[in-house]
């Protein structure tokens, strides 16, 4: 009995300590451009700062888009390689802690040939940034950034028990300035001992959705969607640019705008036209009932004018279609959950059954459009699944 | 007794605690005339860089200040304003969406009366040869609360030098080809914004803190909070905000917000314009629309 105690005090201590050592590595390289290499639409090469996944891999703009689940420990490991300047990593809206936030006079910043690591917990699902704070007007315009996402549990939901979708984009806006590209301005020489730094005004010439713009969003797959009809698109927006963004969707997408920064919105707007400023994120899901081709455009204004100075146009391709059943199927969603008293069942009418985890069913009944709530109030605490003619989904009942 | 249980535990007893605290509240909170007087006064804006620009503000006495005071409400309040011209040219008066406007000739004074029934930021400003005189500074925030938690009060800004001496010596601007240099909080501008106690945000974990911004220059700003998302409760832009829970909240030209912020972890986080222009002053980094917020366990 001694024996069998010991054993089982033993696995436990094994399986805690697997799990606690359960970290998610990812490393992310810093480095500088000994010459201008990004080309431009027009032919123009640029030089930039910026984060690759390899040592070898050249700078893009945005870096590496980084995924995680939602609950991930993650460890994101910068090699410093820049020849020059030191950097950090922002993780813009995650509301880590402040060691791990990326900002060099709050906590630290790494230098040439240093490797640093930052930890953080992956939290809500959602569409994120991460930036260089480093003299970050300067470091940001040069390149240093990328996207982040984190995932629920369910891949192909928007957050636990949001809204369900076929396929995903994400889109990062931004522009440059040439003149803060040249030599004399990126590559200064590594200096801690100040934090003032003289820039140029600011005045961009070229405007980017994932780095490309004019007939390179065209020519490239970067940001082109393509779907069938029916489909639910799941888009991810986010703005590091220093102009307003506006983007306009065509009508037979019926762009619906969810979440901003991570959070659901508290009502869910329907609208063609989304504004996005510097450092926000959206999630719009995009479903077309018939085939067409289009474009979303996306203009570039200027915070102190006002006045819109570029427009990108990204090519929108809805050919074929998936069942109406079966996008059906999948936009059912539920809400709140986990729930107290009262849940509600979107896009949904008909009969339902409740069954807890063993399968008994504990409550059954029909939603309509004029009332969608069904009152689980009585419902001890735990998992249950609510189960209609098209779908089984899970819930909490707190 | 089963029934009684049951009571206890329903949303009816809850609810009915709810009613009787907030008709005690409605009752024993009285509504008070705050009186207060505005003296307009022609004088100059001490940049970050020490340089000086001719400036106009809202003061709360004769003496000048380079920044509008912050007149603080309660709900239901009555507010007696007095606004004193000193300048020797006309202006004008209003609390935008408030207030009629009122023309105050050089010298003169207007007396102005008005109760407040809306909790939010309000703007009060020079509207006359718009945005003229509210871009020289005639503009200041009215905070109308129904709480006395921890508030923080944020008036932002742009400001072009050459632009504000070519408006004094009576010369016209192209309106359409603003481009700022400077970018303040109460007009100033970091490392000066943390000195200021209405401005830097200071609280303990779990409090309820209250951010008013009104944004009375010409540019649409981003703000972004680091360490913590903040949830809109007023926007006189579009209620269909109210509610949003983010970490960036744009502010366009004469629009005011109300955030709440209940921080869950201690520390000292930045908080600054997204459009990382603004971050800087004189095109120098980073002397811009830059401070931090600070929590103590």
């Amino acid at each position: 009995m001694i024996k069998k105690t010991l054993f089982m005090f033993g696995f436990l201590g094994i399986v805690i300590s697997a799990v606690a050592q359960q970290v998610t590595l990812t490393n992310i390289f810093s480095k500088m451009d000994m010459n201008p290499q990004h080309v431009l639409w027009d032919g123009t090469n640029t030089m930039l700062m910026g984060f690759t996944p390899l040592m070898m891999t050249p700078i893009d703009i945005p870096g590496p888009t980084l995924v995680y689940t939602e609950g991930d420990s993650v460890e994101l490991k910068l090699r410093n390689m820049s020849q020059s300047a030191s950097h950090s990593i922002h993780l813009h809206g995650l509301d880590v802690d402040q060691w791990n936030d990326g900002v060099p006079h709050l906590s630290f910043e790494v230098g040439h040939n240093e490797t640093e690591s930052y930890f953080f917990k992956a939290p809500h699902p959602g569409t994120y940034l991460y930036h260089c704070h480093v003299t970050s007007s300067l470091h940001v315009q040069a390149g240093m950034y990328g996207m982040l996402i984190i995932k629920p549990q369910n891949a192909n939901e928007t957050w636990d028990g949001g809204f369900t979708f076929n396929k995903e984009y994400a889109w990062m806006t931004s522009e440059i300035d040439t003149v803060w590209h040249t030599d004399s301005i990126i590559n200064y020489p590594h200096d801690t001992t100040t934090n003032l730094r003289e820039l140029p005004d600011y005045n961009p010439q070229y405007f980017f959705v994932n780095g490309r713009s004019e007939h390179q969003l065209i020519d490239t797959n970067v940001a082109a969607i393509t779907a069938k009809s029916n489909e639910i698109v799941l888009l991810r927006l986010a703005n590091i640019g220093y102009f307003g963004n506006r983007f306009v969707f065509p009508a037979y997408l019926n762009a619906k705008i969810i979440s901003s920064d991570g959070r659901p919105l508290p009502n869910v707007v329907i609208s063609d036209t989304l504004e996005i400023l510097p450092g926000e994120r959206y999630q719009v899901l995009l479903k077309s009932t018939i085939e067409f081709s289009d474009s979303i455009l996306v203009s570039y204004f200027n915070l102190n004018t006002q006045n819109t100075e570029n427009t990108q146009m990204i090519p929108v391709n809805v050919s074929g279609s998936v069942s109406v059943f079966e996008a059906f199927t999948s936009e059912l969603s539920i809400y709140p959950n986990p729930v107290n008293d009262k849940l509600f069942l979107s896009k949904f009418t008909g009969e339902f059954l409740i069954h807890n985890v063993t399968g008994k069913s504990v409550i059954q009944g029909s939603v309509s459009s004029t009332n969608s709530a069904i009152d689980v109030s009585e419902l001890s605490k735990g998992v249950y699944f609510i189960k209609t003619n098209k779908t089984t989904t899970k819930f909490i009942k707190n | 007794m089963e029934f009684l249980l049951k009571l206890r535990n329903s949303q009816l007893v809850n609810k009915l605690v709810l009613g009787i605290f907030l008709f005690y509240f409605t009752f024993t909170t009285t509504a008070n005339t705050v009186n207060k007087s505005l003296y307009i006064i022609s004088d100059s804006l001490l940049t970050v860089d020490n340089t000086k620009v001719p400036y106009l503000t809202f003061n709360d006495s004769p003496t000048y200040n380079q920044s509008n005071p912050i007149i603080n409400l309660m709900l239901g309040d009555t507010l007696d304003l007095w606004i004193y011209n000193t300048d020797n040219i006309s202006h004008s008066f209003v609390i935008k969406g408030v207030s009629a406007v009122q023309s105050i000739p050089a010298n003169d004074s207007v007396f102005l009366q008005e109760i407040f029934t809306t909790i939010g930021s309000y703007i009060y400003h020079d509207p006359s040869d718009f945005p003229k005189n509210t871009y020289l500074g005639l503009a200041g925030m009215i905070v109308v609360k129904n709480h006395n938690h921890a508030s923080f009060y944020w008036n932002i800004k742009e400001h072009n030098s050459d632009w504000n001496n070519q408006l004094f010596n009576g010369n016209t601007v192209n309106w359409n080809q603003y481009d700022p240099k400077y970018f303040t909080i109460n007009s100033v501008s970091n490392p000066n914004i943390n000195a200021d106690p209405l401005a830097r945000i200071t609280g303990q974990v779990g409090d309820t803190l209250y951010l008013h911004i009104t944004n009375t220059g010409l540019s649409i700003h981003s703000m972004h909070f680091h360490g913590y998302h903040a949830t809109i409760k007023y926007s006189s832009k579009s209620s269909a905000h109210v509610g949003r829970e983010k970490d960036t909240f744009p502010i366009y030209p004469m629009e005011t917000i109300v955030l709440q912020i209940v921080p869950d972890k201690e520390g000292e986080f930045p908080i600054h314009d997204h459009n990382l222009v603004a971050v800087m002053g004189n095109n120098i980094y980073p002397n811009g629309m830059f401070t931090t917020i600070l929590i103590t366990p």
